[in-house]
């Protein structure tokens, strides 16, 4: 019972920080507004009024993607914890992140150098190849090696070597196309348009509804392989499942706000400690939530801080993701009981 | 062999094809204690982890409850054989009684939620190994014994028809070795449980079991009762145990007879 009413606590915390942070990042920028401003201007959609123009072609996106990314990044980090039985693995540091910026970058080259503009189910389809390809990699060495510790330091080299190569690209491209891509391989949630939501959404969305829908399963299998195959589980399956979900979701993301780091492993830490369970059914949708929070947060800092510079997203996360997951690497290896 | 729950017939029994034990024949009746013993490496794991699908077959047959294991839906094999390996489990934030409630898992819903039977069954389990105390407790932060405890009542809650346990009692002291044992001949005894186990401790595979499985040399050396197994000369043949070391331990004062109480 007294789970339950973390439970409820917690997702009640959530709520109203998303609520907040929602209304927050509509407000704040190089024009102020009021929330009741932005209230009786979320009204009218088709306001013609600067203010009209700035909330709805700009923040209002812009705010939506990064609380949809950042709950997929953060879904991806629980699916990858789950497959790999380790709370350090998620996606950047695993190097499918990088994997997926580079395959979108060689895309947007060979686009762009015929004059042609990609849809973005496009480049949401070349970052996927990036991460299964990344993906592919990992798991073939994590075959060879059982030891965590040297899966992430593989993982770390893959993201180098797959970033000075999407480094080179940049360089060598097209003077036109320079500026772009180069905001884009830094991270950041600006110029999303509101196409770009609509099949973020679509995608995110989905592929939440399968994590649900996997959230039995995955609980049997925090036992291990064995344990979950013995009530049931078709082992083989969810751990396919469990790749093609999170290198979908951390895909999707990296296609449109280029690389995010930490997200998915600091949010469902902080998640499942808050929560106190590590149960799939109620920790999801709490890390869906909480990376939205933690998202529309780093956002919200990498545009205010420094304006009117932009910060880039990767290193305002890892300003607050990285400590995060080093503290409570730290605290679980102290072994205190309220870990 | 009508009435056996779990039967081989010819079972050969390795890894990637190739055989480490042949000649498997083993029956095990509902009510029944079936034991393997047999030295190190001798394949004890590998028949039991072929009983329990974890390894494909390399030959023959193994039929459970009438039907081939190898092509029973994933949630029939799960409600009639539950397992205890040594794969020691530390999952992340799982209370015991949230481990004990994974083995209710083949008889849930879409996604997963316990009715108030299925909390009935976890409490039952809990009561039965005696580990009801433990519920809120972190699974990770309990002794050694008391994990063991408790994943055997996650195996009982699955209300399986045969158990099968790979060295149960490794590494617990006598107090969690005594109780579960106690647990495995009273579930066996009254609810007709068909139990199937390996052990170290020949002691002990003397007193709780109904029949032995002798595995050695790649093959089923002897099954028996335990009066046609446990004779000293059949025991130090089985555990090539020599004429030479059997006199070394004599002459340091330990006598295999006295120790085993062949």
């Amino acid at each position: 019972m007294a789970r339950k009413k973390r439970t409820i606590t917690g997702y009640a915390a959530l709520l109203a920080l998303l609520g907040s942070l929602l209304v927050l990042n509509l407000c704040v920028g190089s024009v102020g507004m009021r929330p009741g401003e932005i209230f009786s201007l979320l009204g009218h959609p088709g306001g013609q009024s600067a203010e009209a123009r700035i909330l709805w072609q700009i923040r209002f996106p812009r705010t939506l993607a990064a609380a949809l990314l950042g709950g997929a990044l953060a879904l991806s980090g629980f699916l990858l914890q789950t497959f790999f039985a380790n709370p350090i693995a998620g996606p950047f540091v695993l190097g499918i992140s990088s994997g997926a910026k580079l395959a979108v970058a060689l895309a947007l080259i060979a686009a762009l150098g015929r004059g042609l503009a990609l849809p973005s189910t496009a480049l949401i389809a070349a970052a996927f190849a990036g991460s299964l390809l990344s993906t592919g990699f990992i798991l073939a060495v994590s075959g060879k090696v059982r030891r965590m510790g040297t899966l992430i330091i593989c993982g770390v080299m893959i993201g180098y070597i797959c970033s000075a190569v999407t480094d080179l690209l940049v360089t060598f491209a097209d003077d036109a196309n320079i500026v772009n891509l180069h905001n884009w391989s830094l991270g950041s949630f600006s110029g999303v348009t509101w196409a770009n939501v609509r099949t973020m959404a679509l995608v995110v969305l989905a592929g939440f509804g399968c994590a649900m829908a996997l959230s039995k399963p995955m609980g049997a299998y925090r036992l291990g392989p064995v344990y979950a195959a013995n009530v049931g589980v078709n082992v083989r399956r969810l751990r396919a499942e469990l790749i093609v979900l999170s290198s979908l979701l951390s895909a999707c993301v990296t296609a449109f706000a280029g690389p995010v780091s930490f997200v998915g492993v600091a949010v469902p830490h902080l998640v499942k400690s808050l929560f106190g369970t590590s149960k799939p059914l109620a920790a999801l949708p709490a890390c869906f939530l909480g990376g939205a929070v933690f998202c529309l947060f780093c956002d919200l800092l990498a545009r205010t801080l420094f304006a009117p510079t932009e910060l880039a997203i990767g290193s305002v996360t890892a300003v607050f993701g990285a400590p995060v997951v080093l503290w409570l690497m730290l605290r679980r290896q102290g072994g205190r009981d309220d870990g | 062999m009508a009435d056996a729950l779990l039967y081989t017939k010819d079972l050969s029994v390795g890894y990637g094809g190739v055989a480490v034990v042949n000649g498997v024949d083993i029956s095990v009746r509902p009510g029944h204690i079936v034991t393997l013993i047999g030295p190190n490496g001798a394949g004890k794991s590998t028949v039991l982890k072929t009983l329990t699908r974890q390894l494909a077959p390399t030959g023959g047959a193994v039929a459970l409850d009438g039907r081939d294991l190898n092509t029973m839906p994933d949630r029939d094999l799960a409600r009639t054989e539950a397992i205890l390996m040594t794969a020691r489990p530390a999952p992340e934030l799982m209370t015991c009684a949230d481990v004990v409630s994974a083995g209710r898992y083949p008889y849930t819903g879409r996604l997963g939620l316990l009715t108030d039977d299925d909390r009935a069954e976890v409490r039952r389990a809990m009561e039965l190994v005696g580990v009801t105390g433990l519920a809120d407790r972190d699974f990770t932060r309990v002794s050694d014994g008391q994990r063991q405890l408790v994943m055997l009542a996650r195996a009982i809650c699955q209300r399986p028809r045969l158990l099968v346990l790979d060295e149960p009692t490794s590494y617990l002291d006598v107090r969690y070795k005594l109780k579960l044992l106690t647990v495995l001949k009273d579930l066996a005894a009254r609810e007709k449980l068909a139990v199937l186990m390996s052990l170290h401790e020949l002691a002990l595979a003397r007193k709780i079991s109904d029949t032995l499985v002798c595995v050695a040399d790649g093959t089923i050396d002897r099954v028996g009762p335990p009066e046609d197994v446990f004779t000293p000369g059949y025991m130090a043949r089985l555990f090539g145990v020599t004429e030479d070391l059997l006199a070394q331990a004599r002459a340091g004062g330990l006598r295999w007879e006295e120790l085993y109480g062949f």
